[in-house]
């Protein structure tokens, strides 16, 4: 096999890794923040849950939360999977997996900000969705910034483990040429891809945090 | 008339007495400073008056609407919409001014007229400039809160609770976050207000200010109003305890 044809090969696997982890984001963002606030509920039964719910997710090997989506409802239920699950259960399993790590890093932004804040808003009248909204996330989100750098990068990285449930990413594809021409090529290869990865996410992070560097 | 009206005022944290049965009314026009030792509730007042503490008994209302009232030894406060309401009678300026980091110096000024009070953003801005004008700052309209020094801050912040057009309005020890050189810009836009009848509560630790600016000076002390009186009375009184704070903090 050529270099042009492993390099094109691993390119049709980058699309499935940057769409893994484009996903990911999408849902795990939001879903952090949904956790982060059941986190620090009021009402002790939502927040034993999530506490849990998080204590779980960051105790245990993502690879193997990976494998209990994917053949869980067959295991457990004897649900027929089809084969349109597996990227599914990628997404799925990656979505709740980073929420959990998602939602600590709101949380700590969250109980950061000076109660000074809320009060101000309070007496200006703000309700209670405009004051979180309004005031206190844009400013939450500049100080984690650089936390959420750090998960992010880690997630291109993880994309990798999908490899487990055979979801046909970079990795995935690479192990399979590796191993069928007997050369390390395609995994030099593909480490490149992901440091390139890597090295755009970086720089567009960077980016975002010069964007909201007008104010300190 | 009474624009405000404290009566029996009751807080207490962990049940450790701060306010010990407070009774104070405020006419229109007036300005009220409140002095005392740390620790002494004076600051609770304010954030009870300003409803960011809950009482644990007494009664508040503003011109003549109230917004807690007492029932079974509990305090009971007004619906949402009262609230809404009698919020917008009042404004707060804090010991560390709390401006909006990420907004400019106008935003902070007319973003909650236009989100909250549905003010015409033109109509905001207008009333926001003139503000600023008149407390010299009108360079500063699009600055960011850390580019400014600490009175400069303070004086955005008084211009965020006056564009709101309250009736009464609350200092929290105004330059206590100060240095000596720039509590002398706030304490003078202080002046104006009550110079245009601007009715005033102030919590603060400078006595000569206090005596200049006030009709009426309240001294606390463990949670009870000790003395009260016209600058001229608290300054001349027999009370020993007063003298000796007076005293102490005017040196």
């Amino acid at each position: 096999m050529s270099i042009q044809m492993i390099i094109l090969q691993l390119g049709k696997g980058m699309i499935v890794s940057v769409e893994i982890f484009m996903l990911t984001l999408l849902f795990s963002l939001p879903l952090g923040l949904i956790v982060a606030f059941g986190r620090m509920s009021k009402n002790s039964i939502i927040r034993t849950v999530t506490k849990a719910y998080i204590s779980i997710m960051r105790g245990t090997p993502l690879m193997l939360q990976l494998l209990v989506v994917y053949f869980g409802p067959y295991y457990a239920f004897k649900v027929r999977i089809g084969s349109g699950y597996r990227f599914v259960a990628v997404i799925l399993a990656f979505s709740i997996n980073y929420a959990a790590y998602f939602a600590e890093i709101y949380r700590s932004g969250i109980e950061s900000m000076p109660i000074g804040q809320y009060e101000a808003a309070k007496v200006l009248g703000y309700g209670k969705a405009q004051t979180f909204f309004k005031i206190i996330l844009p400013q939450v989100i500049k100080r984690i910034l650089p936390s959420i750098t750090n998960e992010i990068i880690t997630l291109v990285k993880d994309t990798s483990l999908a490899f487990a449930i055979a979801q046909a990413e970079m990795f995935t594809v690479a192990k399979q040429i590796a191993a069928a021409q007997t050369t390390i090529m395609p995994l030099m290869t593909a480490g490149l891809f992901y440091y390139i990865f890597n090295l755009i996410v970086a720089v567009a992070m960077e980016k975002i945090e010069k964007a909201f560097s007008y104010y300190r | 008339m009474k624009l405000l009206e404290m009566n029996h005022v009751r807080k207490e944290f962990d049940g450790l007495g701060v306010l010990k049965d407070i009774s104070l009314s405020v006419e229109e026009g007036e300005v009220v400073s409140i002095i005392g030792p740390s620790g002494s509730g004076k600051s609770t007042l304010l954030r009870c008056a300003t409803m960011l503490e809950t009482m644990d008994g007494g009664e508040l209302k503003y011109m003549g609407e109230t917004a807690a009232s007492e029932k079974d030894g509990s305090c009971i406060y007004a619906s949402r919409e009262d609230l809404k309401r009698i919020h917008s009678y009042f404004g707060l300026v804090f010991q560390n001014f709390n401006l909006f980091p990420h907004y400019s110096v106008l935003k902070n000024i007319t973003d909650s007229l236009i989100h909250v009070d549905k003010v015409p953003r033109q109509e905001a801005e207008e009333r926001a400039e003139k503000l600023l004008a008149q407390l010299g700052l009108s360079d500063k309209r699009d600055a960011y809160p850390y580019q400014l020094s600490g009175g400069q801050q303070q004086r955005v912040s008084i211009a965020r609770a006056l564009a709101k057009q309250p009736r009464i309005l609350f200092f929290d020890e105004p330059t206590s976050a100060l240095d000596p050189e720039l509590t002398g810009e706030v304490l003078r836009v202080i002046k104006d207000l009550a110079r245009q009848h601007m009715t005033m509560i102030i919590v603060t630790h400078e006595m000569q200010f206090a005596k200049e600016v006030s009709d009426r000076i309240i001294f606390m002390e463990e949670g009870v109003i000790k003395e009260q009186g016209t600058p001229e009375e608290l300054f001349g009184t027999d009370n020993e305890r007063v003298r000796e704070f007076i005293g102490h903090l005017s040196k």
